[in-house]
């Protein structure tokens, strides 16, 4: 039998199963909203607006519970990347994507205990988690409130800039998404990280 | 009947925000008013406020005033001049032979002037349409109704020379809530009910009743009940006088939260022609007013997103192939 490590301890694991279903039940009712069209197999749209509503909110209390227990528990040092080398490291691990990979080539940063992501791999997530989530959240919120929002801006009403941002900060997780689902095969076999995703086991 | 001064309260505070248009004087459906002819008619018309003002009720100039009838029907010049009717003179409506003297003839407090003497082919063209309306059609309305119950005489302004979709929402919405949003003004027009205790037809809750509307309060200030009540009409054409009901009322909200939103011949109808996708912008005559998701879109940044998100799926699916037949390549290779 292989050696294998714990390396995502409960709380990790139900928090993203939460949030990915949250943000494919978002993404979903999102499109069928800000894409609305009589021609297209959408969501119905008053029903979209109340479950985007409310998986909205679902997401914010999430992401707080993330961010509370990243800190709690020191999670958070996972998302830093470490220099000296942080652009090398990068750069090892890009050529492997678009290399290495192809060639059968082992992982050039095999995944400890310490370090759970690599540094291309840490980079993109702190992007992602701790500058797109909030911006998404924050606009999402504003929207849901929005007495908040700017009265007028440019000459325009002043929920624009909130929900231009909302609608790009929503398309970068959606295109983070799906890279990350299909880059979750990339483990020693195909399912071996979906595994650990839903066990916490690395095999290694 | 005709109320003519029965809204004094309603004429104030909806009023006041009006008078700040400083509107010019021009009549709806007719030919604009010259200045004299308005500066004659406000002459004549001073010698009314002298009575009827909220300055003459605070400071009667007679004592033998009835200050509670008074109350009741006094008007604002700050209020009724910038509104449609406000460059006549107020006997062109109110019999004119009955106030001559004070106190004023008995006729002269219930008899006005009829809307179609002066609007004679638009109500042609409204009647099939009022009475095909809610408040045609329900038990012993039709007969309460008058134009002024929602149309206010001395303060509306028509939308055409409003053109600030809030005004004309605050001011178009007053009309409708005013009566559906109180017990009181619902009662004196309640339809006949049998099958109900009093005989009357309760007022519907308007937020139990609007309970399946997402955001219902963000879409009264931003659009008109009537948006939603009136049957669509074509293109340029005013909108209908059918006040429809709950059953009727438009319930897709793809009729405005899309492309080719109907708000383009509603409540923007008149800002529409001068449409100028600014700033690249799909509606964006509704978007300096309101963002409304699905109608108001940036096509090109559409096109860039689902460019992006189609390339993201595309390039990950090539890596995927490319990997198996890598893979495959590799275990040929090895078992060779």
């Amino acid at each position: 039998m292989s050696e294998r490590t714990y390396l995502l301890p409960l709380w990790i694991r139900l928090w993203h199963w939460t949030n990915a279903l949250l943000i494919i039940v978002l993404t979903v009712t999102g499109v069928s909203l800000h894409f609305a069209d009589p021609k297209l197999p959408l969501v119905e749209f008053s029903l979209a607006a109340r479950i985007h509503d409310i998986a909205g909110l679902a997401l914010v209390a999430a992401y707080a519970f993330f961010a509370l227990a990243n800190i709690v528990t020191g999670n958070w040092w996972q998302y830093v990347p470490k220099p000296p080398g942080v652009i090398d490291r990068c750069l090892k691990q890009a050529r492997w994507y678009v290399w290495g990979i192809f060639r059968g080539e082992p992982h050039p940063f095999p995944v400890t205990l310490q370090n759970n992501f690599n540094t291309l791999q840490s980079l993109i997530y702190w992007a992602i988690m701790y500058l797109a989530m909030p911006l998404l959240l924050l606009t999402g919120l504003i929207f849901l409130f929005p007495e908040f929002a700017p009265d007028r801006l440019f000459g325009m009403d002043g929920l624009l800039p909130v929900a231009v941002l909302h609608y790009l900060t929503g398309a970068a997780i959606v295109m983070f998404m799906i890279a990350h689902i299909y880059l979750g095969s990339t483990g020693n076999t195909v399912g071996a990280m979906y595994k650990t995703m839903i066990t916490g086991w690395h095999e290694h | 009947m005709f109320h003519s001064f029965n809204k004094p309260l309603v004429a104030v505070l909806l009023g006041a925000s009006l008078a700040l248009l400083r509107l010019p004087a021009v009549a709806a459906d007719a030919a604009p008013v010259d200045q004299a002819t308005i500066e004659a008619n406000r002459k004549a018309n001073a010698a009314c406020y002298e009575c009827h003002s909220a300055a003459a009720v605070k400071k009667p100039p007679r004592a033998d005033l009835d200050l509670s009838k008074l109350k009741e029907s006094h008007i604002e010049p700050a209020i009724f001049n910038p509104s449609d009717h406000g460059v006549m003179d107020c006997r062109q409506c109110h019999a004119k032979n009955h106030y001559t003297e004070y106190p004023h003839a008995e006729a002269g407090k219930t008899t006005t002037s009829p809307c179609t003497e002066c609007h004679a082919a638009k109500s042609l063209r409204l009647e099939p349409q009022f009475n095909a309306s809610v408040h045609a059609k329900n038990s012993g309305l039709k007969e309460k109704f008058s134009c002024n119950t929602c149309h206010n005489v001395h303060v509306n302004v028509i939308q055409k020379r409003l053109k600030d979709p809030e005004k004309i929402v605050a001011q178009d919405n007053h009309g409708c809530l005013e009566c559906h949003n109180s017990e009181t003004m619902f009662a004196r027009f309640a339809p006949d009910d049998e099958k109900l205790a009093g005989g009357k037809k309760k007022r519907p809750d308007i937020d139990t009743i609007h309970g399946w509307l997402p955001n219902a309060k963000a879409h009264w200030n931003a659009v008109r009940c009537i948006e939603c009540h009136t049957p669509e009409v074509a293109e340029g054409k005013m909108l209908s006088h059918e006040i429809l009901n709950k059953e009727k009322a438009e319930k897709k909200c793809l009729a405005c939260h899309s492309a080719n939103s109907s708000l383009k011949t509603r409540l923007y109808r008149h800002l529409v022609k001068g449409e100028q996708q600014k700033y690249g912008f799909t509606n964006s005559v509704i978007l300096s007013n309101s963002y409304v998701i699905g109608a108001t879109r940036h096509p090109l940044l559409d096109n860039l997103i689902i460019g992006l998100v189609l390339a993201t799926l595309l390039g990950v699916l090539a890596h995927g192939v490319l990997r198996a037949l890598a893979a495959m390549k590799r275990n040929k290779d090895q078992a060779k």
